[in-house]
């Protein structure tokens, strides 16, 4: 007689599980980094109480930590989009910088006198028109002759990443700023910002929220989501179904572009306000939406609470260690225990284990074997 | 040849089950010193699963193998191995960034881990001498043809000491030639007192080139004759069985003098994906209300045949007329909105997306046709509502709303794909073995629907490896071996011992 252990998707998890999982999981693991805190000798209540300060409590901090997110819930819904169709698009770091590149550019060139909200809806355009194409660069090879988009969108990345780095510090270009001795990107003009909503939050939150929703409309109630999915499960079926699959290939990698072109965008005019690579890559915020897909398990609205509960998690680092004096390795730990059992509650919400105890029967020994 | 009447090999009532369903019951043979045995049968008659035994894989449920008279038990394919016993399967098991002498040691106990490259490649070099296998022992084995991969198999078997060979299906993947040097071979084996069991569903190949022979049907032995006393006629009839067929006598003969074509194919040639010639000068015709049955031996072009008519591969020559439309330049789409349903043989992954729910794959055909949707916008009230009447219209069972499909059983599986192509406006459906796998409830009932579609005027081509499903359901029988229409029987004229000889290859005489 032996314990087994087997795991079987779960057919329609229900409600109370999908509140309490993710609920079970944060406590779980608040309780085990509270005991590595401990062991290395700080408060663990007085931690998590700094944390929750930082990123929730109050208004700022809630802000700040939304501020952060916007990105975020764009970058991990370019990254669910094209997982879905299993289209490993991990280029939305270089698509971010395109798009921002773009945006502030077009900022830049437009008269002051162009009313805020057409000057905004131009470089929002713009930003997402150039992540799109920039992902098309390795959409039609992908398409056409297969080349595999992991390794062009992943070395894409770094092409735009210098490309980005040498219009301010390699060379004076329209976009650096002619006047300040230490290289840096020219201010964009008042009318190319978005406005805010309180402290430093603007209206970027909005249009991610908005973007999830339609992204997540398109995917379930529109004849191209269906085709998108039906791909994404399977070819075979698709192309059975008479479905033209290079197209969507193509629209796809480029919709994905898209979102974080928009990203990139977003940040230029709703936070950072120039060109500054700097500040555009110091959250790999391309990379860090690869992570809020993963854990969202490519759900699109699921994105939303992820990228928030990261951005919280990204804020309160930070005040950890200035406050308490945390050390930083302690800090990541904690952050990256809160996220595996996020990630860990995920798995299982979707799937359950059985557990039987009974003796081993002959189907054992044949392993994934069958008849002929 | 070098056989003796010493038994080498034995298997006594061996039995084997697969989730309840016996792929070989009590199935009792012998293998004798130095013979060439071959093992006939049609698709899932048992041979692999009995030969999968016999080299450690599988674990009978009850029975005996007795090797040199000594009754063993193989616990893996290394135990079977050790004692000299060594399958070549049809999908060969090579490491193809390993060099061929690489591969021969791959796996060897740990007691011979010291052993030089050298020194194996030297000894594979003077077996492949021996046995006139000719391979060079530090090619990659991605670089070899598939002729060559399998002469690395055997020689590594070989190299292993197997003084007893099991041959899986060997020449389902070589050219003509290749297949002469295999049998030349194998000639050389049971000069060296070798034993070699092949499998085999060819008629010519196990004639001209076993010693015996055994016919397997359903899991049984049904007889074991000598290759030099009996013919393929002999076997043929053995191979059918003709018991477990139904009875013609009851069936209708029903007449379609005055239909009219629904399907007409012509002269069509279609190149597979080894760059041959699968399908070579097809012509047949499909009347309205009729069932037209094409037997064969898979592997005979089928797939690639069906393939063609829908759409999904290229042709090399000929045309098809659908209702007197010529659809030989259209797409898939187009051909499934001009009347052609479709039930494929891979239910899960090409009938079916197997993440997307019962809802969403009973829409897969008509999702950007309206009712279904407008605009490019889903009307999920309507698809909601058109899944239910085909829940209840097909008995479509085990489904819950968000559930994917894949959690759903086969028969029901099936049960939606056939909802789904029926419920189109259609003139032909396009079946291939659509019972395949399903329970005897659930076959009936696939069955009675591809029936009934006829009765209202439709027309069915049905591809299937089950000779009795062929001759329940089709009111004119083709036969399709080596990608060639060789026969054609109405149920009056239909004689099963010759429609098994031509399946199998063999040529009839008129």
């Amino acid at each position: 007689m032996s314990k087994q252990f087997s795991i079987s998707p779960r057919a329609v998890p229900s409600w109370t599980l999908r509140v309490s999982v993710p609920f079970a999981a944060l406590v779980a693991a608040a309780i085990i980094g509270g005991s590595i805190l401990a062991l290395s000798g700080s408060n663990p209540l007085e931690a998590y109480r700094t944390m929750v300060d930082a990123s929730f409590n109050g208004l700022r901090p809630a802000t700040r930590t939304l501020t952060l997110a916007t990105p975020l819930i764009l970058t991990g819904l370019a990254a669910a989009v094209a997982f879905r169709m299993k289209i490993w698009n991990i280029g939305a770091e270089g698509q971010l910088y395109i798009g921002a590149v773009t945006a502030s550019g077009l900022a830049l060139a437009l008269p002051t006198s162009t009313p805020r909200s057409i000057t905004i809806a131009i470089l929002l355009i713009g930003g997402i028109a150039a992540g799109a194409v920039w992902a098309g660069l390795a959409a039609i090879p992908k398409a056409y002759f297969s080349a595999d988009e992991v390794i062009t969108t992943l070395m894409l990345n770094f092409v735009a990443l210098s490309f980005m780095n040498y219009l301010i510090f390699g060379t004076v270009s329209y976009w650096r700023n002619p006047e300040t001795r230490y290289p840096e990107g020219l201010q964009i003009p008042e009318n190319a910002k978005l406005p805010m909503i309180s402290y430093r939050l603007h209206y970027g939150i909005v249009i991610a929220i908005l973007a999830a929703i339609l992204i997540w409309w398109i995917l379930r109630r529109t004849t191209y989501g269906f085709e998108l999915r039906t791909i994404g499960d399977s070819q075979e079926a698709s192309r059975y179904a008479g479905m033209r699959v290079n197209t969507k290939i193509l629209s796809v990698l480029a919709l994905s572009g898209a979102l974080a072109g928009g990203a990139g965008a977003i940040e230029v005019s709703g936070v950072v306000g120039r060109l500054d690579p700097h500040a555009l890559s110091t959250h790999e915020l391309g990379f860090t939406g690869i992570v809020v897909a993963a854990v969202a398990r490519l759900n699109c609205m699921t994105v939303i609470p992820v990228a928030v509960l990261l951005a919280a998690l990204m804020t309160s680092g930070s005040s950890l260690q200035r406050v308490l004096g945390i050390q930083p390795e302690i800090v990541f730990f904690l952050q990256g225990l809160i996220f595996l059992f996020v990630a860990a509650g995920e798995f299982f919400l979707a799937n359950k284990v059985n557990i039987t105890t009974k003796a081993p029967t002959r189907l054992e020994v044949d392993g994934g074997l069958t008849g002929e | 040849m070098a056989a003796t009447e010493k038994e080498i090999l034995q298997v006594r009532e061996l039995t084997k089950s697969f989730y309840g369903v016996a792929a070989n019951d009590k199935v009792s043979f012998s293998l004798r010193n130095g013979e060439v045995h071959g093992l006939l049968g049609e698709n899932g008659a048992g041979k692999s699963t009995l030969c999968s035994i016999l080299a450690g894989l599988y674990r009978p449920d009850s029975g005996d193998v007795i090797l040199n008279s000594e009754r063993i038990r193989f616990r893996s394919p290394l135990d079977a191995s050790n004692m000299g016993i060594g399958m070549v399967h049809q999908h060969f098991k090579l490491i193809s960034s390993f060099t061929v002498a690489e591969n021969m040691v791959l796996g060897l106990n740990a007691k011979s881990r010291n052993i030089s490259l050298g020194t194996v490649e030297d000894e594979v070099r003077e077996l492949a001498r021996q046995y006139g296998l000719d391979v060079e022992p530090s090619a990659h084995v991605w670089q070899l043809s598939v002729g060559e991969q399998q002469r690395v198999e055997i020689l590594r078997q070989l190299f292993r000491g197997a003084r007893i060979l099991i041959l899986d299906e060997p020449t389902a993947v070589l050219a003509p030639q290749e297949c002469d040097r295999l049998f030349e071979a194998v000639r050389h084996m049971v000069e060296r007192d070798h034993s070699v069991i092949l499998v085999s569903h060819k008629m010519d190949e196990i004639l001209s080139n076993t010693d015996r022979v055994t016919v397997l049907v359903g899991g049984r032995n049904a007889g074991t004759l000598r290759t030099n006393e009996t013919d393929a006629a002999e076997l043929a009839k053995l191979m059918i069985g003709s018991d477990h067929l139904p009875k013609l006598a009851n069936k209708s003969l029903r007449r379609f003098v005055e239909s009219t074509p629904v399907l007409t194919i012509r002269d069509l040639e279609v190149i597979g994906d080894r760059g041959t010639e699968a399908v070579s000068g097809a012509s047949l015709e499909v009347l309205s209300g009729q069932i037209v049955g094409v037997a064969g031996v898979a592997g005979n072009g089928q797939r690639e045949f069906q393939q063609a008519i829908v759409g999904r591969r290229q042709i090399s020559g000929g045309s098809i007329m659908l209702r007197g439309r010529d659809i030989t330049q259209l797409s898939s789409r187009a051909r499934s909105r001009s009347g052609l349903a479709y039930v494929p043989e891979d239910r899960l992954g090409t009938g079916l997306a197997s993440g997307l729910t019962l809802e969403e794959n009973l829409i897969l055909k008509s999702y950007n046709e309206p009712p279904y949707s407008h605009r490019g916008v889903l009307s999920t009230a309507v698809i909601t509502a058109a899944a239910e009447k085909l829940v209840k219209d097909f008995d479509i069972r085990g489904a819950r709303s968000g559930m994917p499909v894949s959690l759903m059983s086969g028969g029901n599986l099936q049960k939606a794909i056939l909802a789904r192509e029926l419920s189109r406006p259609h003139d032909l459906l396009l079946a291939a073995s659509p019972t395949r796998g399903l329970d005897l409830a659930a076959t009936a009932s696939v069955r009675q629907h591809i029936r009934a579609d006829t009765e209202k005027g439709g027309a069915v081509l049905l591809f299937s490896e089950d000779l009795g499903e062929i001759v329940e359901l089709s009111d004119l029988i083709l036969v399709l071996a080596g990608g060639r229409i060789v026969g054609s029987y109405t149920p009056a004229t239909l004689d099963i011992s010759e429609l098994g000889l031509l399946m199998t290859g063999a040529k009839v005489h008129n």
